[in-house]
């Protein structure tokens, strides 16, 4: 199998030695040009000076979401606007989305790692590959077209929903290459065999690169069984680029990091430091290749674990496990990063509802659903099943357009939800009681 | 010539209907007429009842939403098309029909009732009366002569 760049065959220590290096211009190019880095540096008591080699890296502070929010929208930048090429932002409630921007070069090493996962998945420049991802503020599409267009293959720039038609290109165009979510994936599968077409014997896939959101074994089997690919995962988020961060190899021992342009380090979430290799805890990323947007130490509130045994494909680099869960409440819904409060916003904007409401969180199949129970105790709404009906497409709507998540609604009689201590539980998570 | 009818939410889930004909019951509440309009997950159950009042107050403290509403209830007479001659009455002078259904008083000889509601009521009961049909009073179902 085909190894995309040099770099992925690096020593440990050639590597060690190349990412010091990055990791130094990194430090300086954000010390001098984002004035709330070099602020944040300075409370921590530490310059860029200070890191003398890459363990140093754990006296520098910690960046999180919350940073990025404070800073919206291009507060974190630290090239000027007329040097960005590219804008992307992820979801948020009140009109306040984390904004992420690149520069030529940024584009140049996003296609360059894309173009990496892509030649693990054991996508060739003979390939057509299907992306159904949506092309728009996400990362998710645009990130796949570009790395996958680097490598030759063709792209059939499909974005998401519509898919009888999916289908239909999928045969017709004779894709051999399919990119979206795993469970986008999945549906994808049952919708082919309901419209008659075998998807094993009568369309052409070969390959599925999946991401935007976590899977497991079993659901990898499952997409291999359905469509007679090999799927392979891949990770990432657009505060550190968008996908590309790490992908799996066709050895299927986890996702290599492309780490010449990302140090990874694993944290215990609740002292915040350092852990030994191999010890589960949150991955923290710090870009060491990026100009636009180069955040230091960013907490992915992913939970995995790193492995740098050597890999039966060849390739040098560290390896993340499969995602086993967050440490913050995020949900992934169909692709979507959302949380609770979010959700919450968006049904205390609805008139009617008040807070009669339950947010619950369930797992069907491998997937996170949503269901919310709303409590009607307007009696207006009685005038007719139609009102009722309307409070019910607005409260899905509103979700849909806000949010971008599809939920399953329940109009429930008042009092009917659990309440502890007199009032209403409005998160509840039952992911783990049905697994 | 307006009926006093109790409209209460459900849930479309097995017991949710007897959970209300309890809270009457216990009430001493009597429903003259009952029907549930529904769609695939909830609906709004629509009743007249001897004690309006009463059975709202009763409903209300139960935890259900009950609103109450007027409607009108007509005696169609029993003979073929009289219930045609009513609904093109009212839909000839531009009274929409938003729902009805119909019932049986025990002293009316087995002729069944309807209870109709319209977007304007006022006209309607001008319109049905003018045409001599006949509108029950509510004293009349709430006040039922059993036998």
């Amino acid at each position: 199998m085909k190894i995309w760049s040099d770099k992925e065959k690096l020593s440990r220590d050639e590597l060690r030695k190349l990412q010091f290096k990055r990791l130094k211009k990194t430090l300086n190019h954000v010390y001098e040009n984002v004035p709330y880095y070099h602020e944040k540096f300075k409370t921590a008591g530490v310059k860029p000076v200070d890191i003398r080699t890459l363990e140093d890296m754990r006296l520098l502070p910690l960046t999180t979401k919350e940073d990025l929010r404070k800073n919206y929208p291009f507060g974190l930048f630290a090239m000027p606007k007329n040097k960005i090429v590219r804008y992307h932002a992820s979801s948020g409630t009140t009109g306040k989305p984390t904004v992420v921007g690149y520069t030529k070069h940024d584009m140049k090493v996003w296609r360059e790692v894309i173009a990496r996962i892509a030649t693990m998945g054991g996508v060739t420049a003979d390939d057509t590959a299907q992306i159904t991802f949506g092309f728009g503020l996400f990362t998710g599409a645009f990130g796949l077209q570009q790395g996958l267009e680097k490598i030759g293959a063709g792209v059939i720039p499909m974005s998401a929903g519509n898919t009888q038609k999916q289908i239909m290109i999928m045969q017709d165009f004779q894709s051999t290459v399919l990119i979206g979510t795993p469970s986008y994936a999945l549906h994808l599968a049952e919708a082919a065999q309901e419209m008659g077409i075998d998807p094993k014997e009568e369309l052409f896939l070969k390959y599925g690169l999946f991401g935007g959101e976590g899977s497991t074994e079993e659901m990898r089997a499952k997409l291999n069984e359905a469509w007679g690919i090999t799927a392979t995962e891949n990770y990432g988020m657009s505060e550190l680029i968008g996908p590309g961060v790490s992908g799996e190899c066709l050895a299927f021992k986890g996702m290599h990091i492309n780490e010449d342009h990302f140090i990874a380090e694993i944290i215990d979430p609740e002292t915040l430091e350092v852990l030994p290799e191999g010890e589960v805890g949150e991955l923290v990323i710090t870009p060491i290749t990026k100009e636009g947007l180069p955040l230091i130490r960013y907490r992915t509130k992913d939970i995995t674990r790193l492995d740098t045994t050597p890999c039966d494909c060849g390739r040098t680099s560290a390896r993340m496990a499969k995602i086993t869960g967050r440490t913050d409440d995020m949900l992934i819904i169909g692709g979507v990063n959302v949380f609770p409060s979010q959700i919450e916003g968006v049904l205390l904007g609805i008139k009617g509802i008040g807070s009669n409401y339950q947010i619950r969180v369930l797992k069907k199949g491998y997937l996170d659903r949503i269901e919310i129970d709303v409590e009607v105790v307007n009696q207006d709404l009685l005038v007719s099943v139609t009102l009722l009906d309307q409070l019910y497409k607005e409260i899905q709507s509103k979700l849909h357009t806000t949010l971008g998540i599809h939920a399953g609604i329940h109009l429930v009689e008042p009092k009917s939800l659990v309440r502890s201590e007199g009032k209403a539980k409005r998160v509840i998570d039952l992911r783990s009681e049905n697994l | 010539m307006l009926i006093n009818q109790l409209s209460v939410f459900i849930e479309n889930k097995k017991g949710h209907l007897s959970k209300i004909t309890k809270v009457l019951k216990d009430a001493q509440v009597d429903i003259r007429a009952i029907s549930v309009f529904d769609s695939a997950e909830f609906g709004i159950l629509r009743i007249v009842v001897d004690k309006p009042e009463v059975g709202a107050e009763a409903l209300k403290k139960a935890g259900h939403v009950v609103k109450q509403s007027y409607v009108l209830a007509v005696d169609p007479s029993d003979k073929v098309g009289s219930l045609h001659d009513v609904f093109a009455l009212l839909s000839e002078n531009d009274v929409n029909i938003e729902y009805v259904y119909s019932f049986v008083m025990p002293n009316n000889q087995g002729s069944p009732l309807i209870i109709l509601k319209a977007d304007d009521q006022e006209k309607a009961i001008a319109l049905l009366t003018a045409s001599d049909f006949s509108l029950i009073p509510k004293e009349a179902v709430y006040n039922v002569q059993k036998g």
